[in-house]
């Protein structure tokens, strides 16, 4: 079986924003880079297939700038068996749509039967690559999977929707997954094993060989929001603050009297 | 400007977030009509015509059948914009429906300016502004980011082109037990976060809903670690809520839980982190540890 | 000059980094409080490959670079100094030694398990009179043909507790002094090794510093480290390497108490203002992070050095930067776990705040594998000839 897993790098969340001088995005420089937690799972998920079937092959795609290989020779240490990386600086101006494109152009020929997605990415979370590049592919597709199974060329998954309920739902090879929390707990990839993923093939292919397509979404810019005033802000000792918070619980809610 | 509004049908209603879909294209001055896959004498409290697929057909989930069905209704109506919502449903198809039509898809929008539209990015730390690049536009909207508007029964048409898809089986829904309380029904929610930092600080939480006999409620974080079980999860993935107190400790405000209880009357948030996102969204904001906090604020309540 | 950490070297950090963070730091209290590492974190230690990090993969490590090695005890160390010796006494003083002069008899049979994390290895080298002057050890072996046998008292043998492999530095004539020394692989389940107590100690309460008395023991030949005489240069060679492992773990100390000032000062409150707002504690912080940065450049180029010993780097440069960096890092790590603790004000003697932990574990680090005085004395001693 032939699996294709496809990974972005990300700020780490937790991370201080800035806007990049030309206003178009955040400030990439200062910011620790890590994989996009859902195609963390989605990684995960992807070895975890490969091992229960004991014969297949993980392929572990990125887009972005240099520092790009590293997220992809994590996904080698976790237990992909080879990497691609595809080099391009100004990744983050592409839109959901390019992006889709460019991995589809990278896939079209190589009869992938399942492709494993993040269901979004944490910075641009427009969950929106894994459905477009099925459409581009003619693959079928389910977002959003909380679980997993393969059997006798279908997957069966369910995918969450809201109110704890999840749908029930199989589909036929080749198919489109993405990725939602819930899925699977990564694992660490081991020393012994990212000292083996050095030696795994790892290559890289210029933006511009996948991709001649204009975007459909234009960023015009990005800014900081600014915080909703009105709201009260109330610190200094717990035994004060609280004190002025039962008071306020009084005044404001028909909760306290 | 012509908007096609798609709803979606669940729990036996149509669901309320087809209502903020109105709102937008209210907002927007634009001419709307609906569409949904539903039982044909589903009840919709709009002003205008909504075109119906048999659910009985259609079923509850095909996005190649419903990605037909609306592409054919797009066919013979022609609108500029079709809009859903950033649900579990409007995700999944917005994007597919978007790449048929070869047209922009912008996701997740939580205000808009004159065909200009402003998205959240970063866990909502940061917002954009973009615009599509193609005359016609598929857009997902933000749950609660636009006022609902209802009004009369709508005028329903039924659409009988409905194209069968075995690539692909829903075979039902599963509902996780609820095993704690109904959370929408309680007066008061007290809400733990990942702020507790372990299991054994969830009782912190719990004393203080106590003490204000509140329900107990958590974030997803808690429930994934295991903390405690879904049935308590506040947010889209859990229970959408509406207390008149919300008290939500240690909770950063992740996107996913502002949407579940930004509607509560009234909000209060503990957190050590004052740029937490949850800032938004409340009306006093405690900058405490509340490790150290909720113990002093539940013993004065306790007197 | 490349400051750069490889690749590898970064994921090393990353993967070390989340497990301590995620699995470690919530029972570091714990495991200080119960003097006890649990099973379970000896386990994913193991499976992550903790145990023998730059021994080959042939012989159960992970087969990265020392540098990595020196990264892992640090980043352990910042959320418990217990594990962090674990590993480095485990790795440096048992594992190593194997490694640089055993057989490849001895290497199959007791470097795969240790290096894998199946047996947990340490030293019986110090004895009640011989502590730095390793050269008076007063444990005899005598040559039987077929095996040795040994008797003796051995004390500060850290992880002797877990009664696995042990590296047993004894003498056969003690009038030759350190040329009567011999080195053995000691299986400590032997009959005749009797693990008298495990000691209560200030800090690093959650490792094993045990106190074994050894009569008649007998060990096959075939364990002989080395040839009979080298254990002098086993046991030195073993305290060399040993030193950038203790230099990391102090590293890591430090940083796992600033980290821990600095998110304090930045959120209590005193006359309205974060303690961050104050100059003492802003100079304070300055000062740790100074001290902190120096000591991680020694720590690093001592571990590069070693790395690079085949690419021409200098072996005296090598003795001079690990006793450097063992003894700058320790006196760092003594100086901001006390500064942080201060930073701290009476929260940070309180157990709940972990800085205390923090403080009583520092110490150790400017006293074990070789005090502080002993470094300078190799430093010197350099700097002289």
């Amino acid at each position: 079986m032939n699996i294709l897993v496809c990974i972005k790098q990300v700020p780490d969340m937790e991370s201080k924003f800035k806007i990049s001088s030309d206003g178009q995005w955040y400030e990439q420089s200062d910011l620790t880079f890590k994989i996009n937690e859902y195609d963390e799972y989605a990684i995960e998920e992807a070895v975890r297939l490969k091992e229960k079937l004991g014969s297949a092959e993980v392929v572990a795609l990125s887009i972005g700038p240099e520092r790009t290989k590293e997220a992809i020779r994590k996904a080698l240490a976790i237990g992909a068996d080879k990497g691609v990386h595809i080099h391009d600086d100004e990744s983050h101006k592409k839109d959901s749509f390019q992006i889709a494109t460019i991995i589809a152009s990278y896939a079209k020929d190589k009869n992938f039967d399942i492709i494993f997605l993040g269901m979004q990415s944490q910075d641009r979370a427009s969950a929106q690559v894994g459905p477009i590049l099925s459409e581009l592919l003619g693959y079928n597709c389910i977002t959003t999977i909380v679980s997993f199974e393969y059997q006798d060329g279908k997957v069966n998954v369910k995918r969450e929707l809201e109110g704890g309920i999840k749908a029930k739902v199989s589909a036929k090879l080749p198919v489109v997954l993405t990725c939602q929390l819930g899925l699977n707990t990564v694992r660490y990839p081991t020393l012994p094993n990212i000292m083996k993923a050095k030696k795994k093939e790892l290559i890289t292919i210029n933006v511009n060989e996948l991709l001649n397509e204009q975007p459909r979404v234009i960023n015009l810019k990005a800014y900081i929001p600014e915080k909703k005033k009105g709201g009260i802000i109330l610190e200094g000792k717990s035994d004060e603050v609280a004190d002025k918070l039962i008071s306020i619980l009084k005044e404001k809610t028909q909760v306290l009297r | 400007m012509k908007a096609l509004l798609i709803g979606e049908y669940k729990n036996g209603h149509i669901d309320e977030s087809f209502y903020e879909l109105v709102g937008f294209a209210n907002k927007i001055g634009a001419d709307s009509f609906g569409f949904a896959v539903a039982p044909l004498d589903v009840n919709i409290e709009y002003a205008g015509k909504v075109y119906i697929a048999d659910i009985s057909k259609a079923k509850e989930y095909n996005p190649k059948v419903h990605k037909n069905l609306i592409l054919k209704l797009i066919e013979q109506e022609n609108p500029d914009i079709v809009v859903f919502s950033h649900s579990s449903y409007g995700w999944d198809l917005a994007p597919r429906l978007a790449a048929a039509l070869k047209v922009a898809q912008i996701s997740e929008i939580i205000d808009v300016d004159n065909d200009e539209y402003i998205v959240p990015f970063c866990n909502a730390k940061l917002r954009r502004k973009v615009k599509p690049n193609t005359q016609k536009a598929v857009l997902t909207l933000q749950a609660g980011a636009f006022s609902p508007v209802k009004s009369n029964a709508a005028q329903i048409e039924p659409l009988d082109y409905i194209e069968q898809d075995d690539n692909l089986e829903f075979q039902g829904f599963e509902i996780t037990e609820k095993t704690g309380v109904d959370l929408t029904k309680a007066e008061v929610i007290v809400s733990a976060g990942r702020g507790v930092g372990k299991k054994e600080n969830i009782e912190i939480v719990r004393s203080l809903a106590k003490a204000l006999k509140g329900e107990l409620g958590a974030s997803r974080p808690v429930v994934d670690a295991g903390w405690l079980d879904p049935s308590y999860q506040v947010g889209t993935t859990g229970q959408t809520v509406a207390p008149k107190l919300y008290i939500a400790c240690g909770i950063s405000g992740a996107i996913q839980h502002l949407a579940g209880m930004k509607k509560s009357n009234f909000i209060v948030a503990i957190n050590k982190d004052k740029d937490a996102p949850i800032a938004e969204v409340a009306d006093v904001f405690v900058v405490a540890d509340l490790l150290e906090f909720v113990p002093v604020l539940t013993s004065k309540l306790t007197k | 000059m490349n400051f750069q950490l490889t690749d590898e070297e970064r994921m090393v950090q990353d993967t070390v980094r989340s497990f301590a963070q995620k699995e470690l730091k919530p029972i570091a209290s714990d495991i200080d409080k119960n003097h006890k590492i649990p099973d379970s974190i000896i386990k994913g230690l193991a499976e992550l490959g903790l145990f023998g990090v730059y021994i080959p993969q042939e012989y159960g490590g992970a087969g990265l670079s020392f540098l990595s090695y020196a990264i892992t005890v640090e980043e352990i160390s910042k959320v418990c100094a217990s594990t962090g010796v674990l590993i480095s006494a485990h790795t440096s003083l048992c594992a190593n030694p194997i490694y640089e002069f055993g057989t490849k008899e001895q290497k199959e049979k007791y470097l795969i398990p240790l290096a894998s994390g199946q047996k947990i290895g340490c030293i019986l080298l110090t004895e009640p009179e011989a502590g730095s002057d390793a050269a008076n050890v007063s444990t005899t072996v005598k040559n039987e043909g077929d095996y040795y046998i040994a008797n003796g008292n051995k004390i500060f043998v850290t992880n002797g507790g877990y009664k696995d492999i042990g590296i047993l530095i004894a003498t056969h004539d003690k009038s030759l002094r350190h040329k009567g020394i011999d080195a053995f692989i000691l299986d400590l389940k032997s009959e005749g090794v009797e693990l008298q107590r495990n000691e209560d100690k200030m800090g690093i309460r959650g490792t094993y510093t045990s106190v074994f008395a050894l009569e008649n023991i007998k060990i096959p030949k075939e364990n002989l480290l080395g040839k009979e005489g080298e254990g002098f240069k086993i046991a030195m060679d073993c305290l060399d390497g040993g030193r950038i492992g203790i230099a990391a773990q102090a590293l890591g100390i430090a940083e796992g108490a600033y980290e821990k000032a600095l998110e304090y000062a930045k959120e209590r409150k005193q006359f309205g203002k974060t303690l961050s707002e104050f100059q003492a504690i802003q100079f304070k912080l300055a000062d740790m992070a100074m001290h902190i940065e120096a000591a991680k450049l020694l720590v690093y180029e001592s571990a590069w050095i070693k790395d690079n010993l085949k690419n021409g780097a200098s072996y005296n440069d090598l003795i001079i930067k690990s006793s450097m960096a063992k003894a700058y890092a320790s006196e760092t790590a003594t100086y901001v776990t006390k500064e942080a603790l201060q930073i701290h004000g009476g929260y940070g003697y309180i157990a709940e705040y972990e800085i205390e932990r923090m403080y009583r574990d520092a110490k150790i680090t400017e006293i074990y594998e070789g005090t502080n005085e002993v470094q300078r004395i190799v430093i010197s001693k350099q700097l002289l000839k």
